[in-house]
């Protein structure tokens, strides 16, 4: 069966599309948007919006032009539905809709978040279940456990901030420019982790706990760096980022193990935009060497925002017949419990 | 030549299909349709009704606003991807345009002038003046812009007498000089009129007329305006 998926994403500040046939991605195109929310601090939805409705054509033709392929050839072509800045995702919605319903394709409402986590099904890392999913971004931070990768089964999450939204605002604290996570990063490999204590969110709530708090350690870096003056502050930015970092992504690798441990899996996968911190990797690597696990890491730019991932996604979500989608619409937010196909 | 024209800019949303003979069919979504959130689906019942497939569309015309922002986005998406994968061509027409040419028929003498008035929230209106000039023609006497209605009014009163449609008319203060066009068809935008303005006056291009920049540029811009007064 050819299985050749258009698959759409526009929820946050990127605007992908991508064509993917079977495991194989034929093309991964992401127009990031970064640069115009860098001089707000953080992404604007009004003006993610117009953004994704200049951009989405162009890139929906250069995802074709680079597979080679014509829609006409297409199969299905998928979208990504929820969860998201809602005026982004209508934008997304409502182009792959018109495209479907015009070439006369199936339509598959995929899921933000079952994307990042079908990210690990694609070509190379193709990742076969069971596993334990971590999905750390600046939007969501979250654990699932994978058996079948059309029902991951949610384990943990924040209960307030995303961990990529801690690293920003900590960033912002420290004088490091939106998005700071590469800054934050570079400035941490320079400084001692252990300089300062900050607090571990839910460190209470005891072992078996698989949820995420970040709200506590953003206060704990804000009155420390009011406690050091800005004098005091300039002197010790390296071991304040290498510790605030330490805060944020060693409950990322610690729970992830538990959880690994607990489910007795074979394998752990880490996937959305705070995936790329060495810091992250390094700990996960060395959880996983000592538990003789295997680590799936796939590339950056299947870790971040993309279209791949909605493609393979879509590979595990019921595809609605044409024309039976043209009611279909995006929500911002996800059903309890998260990911649902 | 058959056209698929909608515009999903104002909480009253519009659609049709015109032939070289005129309207074949045409829809309005209601009041509670969100934005032309369910413009696709209408679309393709309006289609049905009509007998005609989707394919067999040659071009669409969508209107670009002024009016709410993620209406304006949802029906110049669905706009942009029907061209996409049919490659057929997408023009732009203004809303406030199309409204006028509904005005323009609730004038009592030639000489009235036509204000299509768009409600723009937070105590704001979106309008513009135009002269009637035969058959889907205008000329503009007052570019659209975001209007303080008492600012309006007291323009409106400048250009006496002036005819007004659109949900944002009845935001407008009595003005000596102007009135309301009567509640009813000439006072919502007909997807129609979209296609006449084409027609007779060309198409715009498909980019959105928001008219108002995003709140946090619009703060953005007044932190470094009073940056640069300090
Ligand atoms: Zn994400």
């Amino acid at each position: 069966m050819s299985d050749l998926v258009l698959a759409i994403e526009t929820s946050c500040d990127e605007t992908a599309a991508a064509v993917v046939e079977g495991r194989v991605i034929r093309s991964n195109v992401i127009a990031s948007q970064a640069d115009l929310h860098a001089v707000y601090g953080g992404v604007v939805p009004e003006v993610a919006a117009r953004h994704h409705l200049t951009t989405v054509n162009a890139v929906v033709d250069e995802a074709l032009d680079r597979a080679g392929v014509d829609l006409v050839e297409v199969d299905r072509i998928a979208v990504t539905r929820r969860p998201g800045l809602i005026g982004a995702l209508l934008v997304g919605v409502a182009t792959a809709k018109a495209l479907a319903y015009a070439a006369r394709k199936d339509l598959v409402m995929a899921d933000h978040l079952h994307g990042h986590v079908a990210a690990c099904w694609l070509d190379p890392v193709a990742l076969d279940p069971p596993f334990v999913a971590l999905t750390a971004s600046g939007g969501h931070t979250r654990l699932d456990l994978v058996e079948d990768y059309a029902h991951p089964v949610l384990l943990g999450q924040t209960l307030d901030d995303a961990a990529g939204e801690a690293i920003d605002k900590g960033a912002r604290l420290l004088g490091i420019p939106y998005p700071g996570g590469p800054g934050l990063e570079a400035l941490a490999a320079q400084g001692d982790p252990t300089t300062y204590d900050f607090p571990v969110g839910l460190r209470s709530r005891g072992p078996d706990d698989l949820d995420f708090s970040y709200a506590g350690v953003k206060t704990a870096l804000l009155y420390a760096t009011r406690e050091l003056g800005d004098d005091g502050v300039a002197d010790h930015r390296a071991d304040l980022a290498a510790s605030y970092q330490e805060a944020i992504v060693r409950p990322l690798a610690d729970r992830l193990m538990r959880a690994a441990d607990s489910a007795g899996v074979p394998a752990v996968s880490i996937g959305g935009g705070v995936a790329a911190n060495g810091r992250l990797r390094a700990l996960v690597q060395e959880g996983a060497e000592r538990r003789g696990l295997r680590v799936a890491i796939p590339d950056r730019a299947l870790c971040t925002d993309n279209a791949a991932m909605i493609a393979a996604a879509a590979h595990f979500t019921p595809a609605i017949a044409w024309p039976a989608f043209v009611g279909e619409d995006a929500m911002a937010t996800a059903p309890p419990g998260g990911i649902a196909a | 030549m058959t056209t698929f024209a909608l515009d999903t800019a104002t909480p009253d949303p519009a659609l049709a299909l015109v032939g070289p003979d005129g309207i074949i069919a045409e829809a309005w979504l209601g009041r509670t349709s969100g934005g032309g959130r369910r413009v696709l689906e209408s679309a393709h019942h309006l289609l049905a009704m009509a007998g005609i497939s989707v394919d067999a569309l040659d071009e669409v015309v969508v209107g670009v606003g002024p009016g709410g922002f993620t209406g304006i986005r949802i029906g110049i998406a669905t706009a942009l991807g029907l061209g996409q994968a049919l490659a057929i061509p997408v023009h732009g027409a203004s809303t406030l345009e199309a409204l006028a040419l509904g005005a323009a028929v609730a004038r009592r003498s030639s000489d009235e002038l036509v204000a299509p008035v768009i409600d723009a929230r937070r105590r704001q209106v979106f309008a513009a003046v135009y002269a009637v000039e035969g058959e889907g023609h205008l000329h503009e006497v007052l570019a659209p812009a975001a209007w303080d209605p008492d600012d309006l009014a007291r323009a409106l009163d400048g250009h006496a007498p002036v005819v007004m449609a659109g949900d944002g008319a009845d935001l407008v203060p009595p003005c000596s000089g102007c009135r309301r066009a009567a509640p009813g068809p000439l006072d919502r935008v007909r997807a129609a009129d979209l296609v006449a303005r084409v027609r007779a006056g060309g198409p715009l291009p498909v980019a959105p007329e928001y008219l108002r920049l995003p709140d946090a540029e619009e703060n953005r811009l007044r932190r470094e305006r009073e940056a640069a007064a300090t």
